[in-house]
């Protein structure tokens, strides 16, 4: 593909933003983003993931599965995959870091079916992005979704003191939100000319 | 088990476990492949396709499974039945496949499929899991067709699914339904009506 | 490709990438173990798993650590309650004894009752209306009303009434204290069923000034004092307090007051059970 780096950023984080435009990682999203403490755990989390399977699974895609053709093997290889790192991480973590372990490892397992990892991974596959597109998307994608959940968390905190009807209390009122944060981003759409 | 029954356990499925309004899993593909009937109904299906070969191969090998793997079991299980509506979508039903793109894989990581596996699947008959998967089935194709004629018909103002004109109203549409707000809104709205609806509930019955 | 090279390619390729995956991290399970009590977790299995923070601990897992330290008590969780603590006092070989239940008490009657000295109009937060020269109520050591109390809650067990003051519902209501703590004027206190009589004022102010905004406010008469036969209340600074040690129950106090201030806890609106 012969998308710019430049364009991959703004596309990652803004335009295409993964949680607001693309509605990948919506779970945790409405789950974690009420306290901006776990809100920043969760973000730091997710975008180190991110990272660390973008390039796992582009090595995985371009050298084993590609070559053989074994294309369908996709969804399959990634996951095991991104199982696999944010198994050993949390190892890792929780043997040298309890501190941080204590604010982010714990996200760790709830990373593992999050949505928007396993929709970065596919998409660089499906856009047949070279290895520093990859990376880049990945790290994008992790930005734009630390962005927003941050927002979201900052504006849930102020907001869980105001009185709303019963009804509307918790997820409603989050998606409320939620619905004009996203469409602050739609005035995104068409910045980037695809 | 005793008290278990077909019927008991499908609506169950569709009312008091929803797995959108009840469990809240599952959230994305809801809001994102519900911009139009069509969408929602071929969303549902895959899903239910894999929810039901999931179910059924985990409950036949739930006494082989070790505990202690059987997370990654699980999720192997059903990245075959996804890999394999994936691929049969692509070549059957290219429209469709375009239009849902790479919502379909990520049905592997949808909580729904994955929670059914764990809470239920691996702990009853496979008798019982095929009804448990046709009634969560059946709840998330009500949710996901409600969503997306909502929004299709306020964003468009009609409902066309596969080529049938199914209704359409003299307003003019607004393209805000069709967008992520819409998403969001609409579901918003769902989610204050389902809670108003449980917290009157609750309040009359603790009286 | 032929059918055969199709599914043994995929059966290296995946078998491949899972043993891999697999040796790793039975080596990585190894290399980073950590030591975990397995006390600790079969403590945490007991707990209610609710991580209010009422134990004063970071959450159901941490309270259970610290037990197993004995840096914690054995009947530190208000929420578990004596059951959770007879069953970590099994797992740890210790006796428990019984706690008896209790409920916080509103210690104000002014609510809509007391007057209001400004027009607030900010954040619903009793904390916030308190930081804005000393509440919006005439009286500032009443309760004020806005529900920082019920909103701490995490069991949802107050609930704020008409007449603007919170009412706990006993039975979802889990002797936690976190409302309490919440609570910025000190309204609310912990207390069991047997402690049946209180005070229903926390104002310091003379009894002048209290009558001018509450109807039911301590003046600091005394009355109750000289007619308590078990000498439980004394009064200082305008306002009587009981010691609950003391006191019988009896109600002496309660017919003498002129003010109506102090009451029978049955008697008080607050033990509305849904």
């Amino acid at each position: 593909m012969e998308d710019s780096l430049f364009s991959i950023a703004i596309n990652g984080i803004f335009v295409k933003n993964f949680l607001l435009v693309q509605f990948l990682g919506l779970c945790s999203f409405v789950g974690v983003s009420k306290e901006t403490k776990s809100a920043a755990g969760m973000s730091a989390a997710v975008l180190f993931v991110m990272i660390m399977a973008s390039v796992a699974s582009f090595l995985i895609y371009t050298y084993l599965l590609l070559p053989f053709g074994l294309t369908f093997l996709t969804t399959i290889s990634f996951i095991i995959v991104i199982a696999f790192l944010v198994q050993l991480v949390e190892f890792i973590i929780r043997k040298f870091s309890p501190p941080l372990y204590r604010s982010l490892g714990i996200f760790l397992p709830l990373i593992t079916t999050n949505c928007a990892i396993l929709g970065v991974v596919i998409l660089n596959a499906r856009l047949d992005y070279n290895f520093t597109q990859s990376l880049f998307y990945g790290i994008s994608a992790g930005l734009g979704y630390s962005m927003v959940m941050l927002f979201m968390a900052a504006i849930r905190e102020k907001a869980s003191s105001l009185k709303v009807p019963e009804a509307i209390e918790g997820l409603p009122h989050a998606f409320f939100i939620t619905t004009l944060l996203s469409m602050a981003f739609v005035s995104y759409f068409g910045v980037i000319p695809t | 088990m005793a008290d278990m029954t077909i019927s008991g356990e499908y609506f169950r499925g569709i009312v008091k476990d929803n797995p959108i309004f009840s469990l809240v899993l599952g959230l994305c593909p809801v809001l994102a492949v519900t911009t139009s009937v069509e969408n929602a109904i071929g969303m549902a299906g895959a899903a239910l396709f894999v929810l039901l070969g999931s179910n059924v191969i985990v409950s036949a090998l739930r006494k082989q499974i070790p505990p202690i793997t059987r997370i990654p079991m699980f999720i192997i299980i059903i990245c075959t039945f996804v890999t394999m509506i994936d691929m049969l979508m692509e070549a059957y039903t290219p429209p469709l496949y375009k239009s849902l793109g790479i919502f379909i894989p990520l049905i592997v990581v949808n909580c729904i499929i994955i929670g059914r596996a764990e809470a239920y699947a691996s702990k009853n008959t496979v008798k019982y899991s095929i009804v448990d998967a046709l009634g969560i089935g059946t709840g998330f194709l009500l949710v996901l067709v409600l969503i997306g004629a909502i929004r299709e018909l306020l964003g468009t103002g009609a409902i066309v699914p596969f080529g049938f004109k199914l209704i359409s109203i003299p307003i003019t549409p607004s393209t805000f339904m069709i967008l992520p707000g819409g998403a969001f809104m609409t579901i918003g709205v769902l989610m204050a009506m389902v809670n108003y609806n449980r917290i009157r509930k609750a309040r009359k019955g603790g009286q | 490709m032929n059918p055969v090279a199709i599914i043994a390619g995929s059966a290296i390729v995946i078998g491949g990438i899972g043993f891999l995956v697999g040796i790793i991290l039975i080596w990585a399970s190894e290399k980073f173990a950590v030591e975990v009590n397995p006390l600790v977790e079969e403590v945490n299995e007991a707990l209610p798993g609710a991580n209010c923070g009422a134990c004063g601990y970071a959450g159901c897992a941490d309270f259970a650590e610290k037990v197993v330290d004995q840096v914690a008590p054995i009947d530190g969780c208000p929420v578990g309650g004596f059951d959770v603590a007879k069953v970590i006092g099994g797992l740890l070989g210790q006796e428990v004894k019984e706690a008896e239940s209790i409920y916080p008490f509103v210690r104000c009657n002014g609510g809509i009752n007391c007057t209001d000295k400004i027009d607030y109009d900010g954040i619903e937060d009793c904390k916030a209306v308190m930081m804005l020269s000393d509440g919006e109520k005439g009286c500032s050591y009443g309760c004020i009303g806005r529900g920082t109390c019920v909103r701490a809650c995490p069991f949802n067990a107050l609930e704020m009434a008409d007449d603007r003051l919170p009412h706990v519902i006993k039975n979802l209501c889990k002797s936690c204290g976190i409302c309490v703590e919440a609570c910025p004027n000190d309204i609310l206190v912990m207390a069991n069923d047997t402690e049946q009589v209180h005070v229903l004022c926390r104002s310091y102010d003379k009894g002048k000034v209290v009558k001018s905004v509450c109807e039911f406010g301590c003046i600091g008469c005394k009355i109750c004092v000289k007619n308590c036969p078990a000498d439980a209340i004394t009064v200082t600074n305008f306002l009587a307090e009981i010691d609950q040690e003391k006191c019988t129950n009896c109600g002496q106090c309660i017919e003498n007051c002129p003010q109506k201030s102090i009451m029978m806890r049955e008697l008080v609106v607050e033990a509305v059970a849904v």
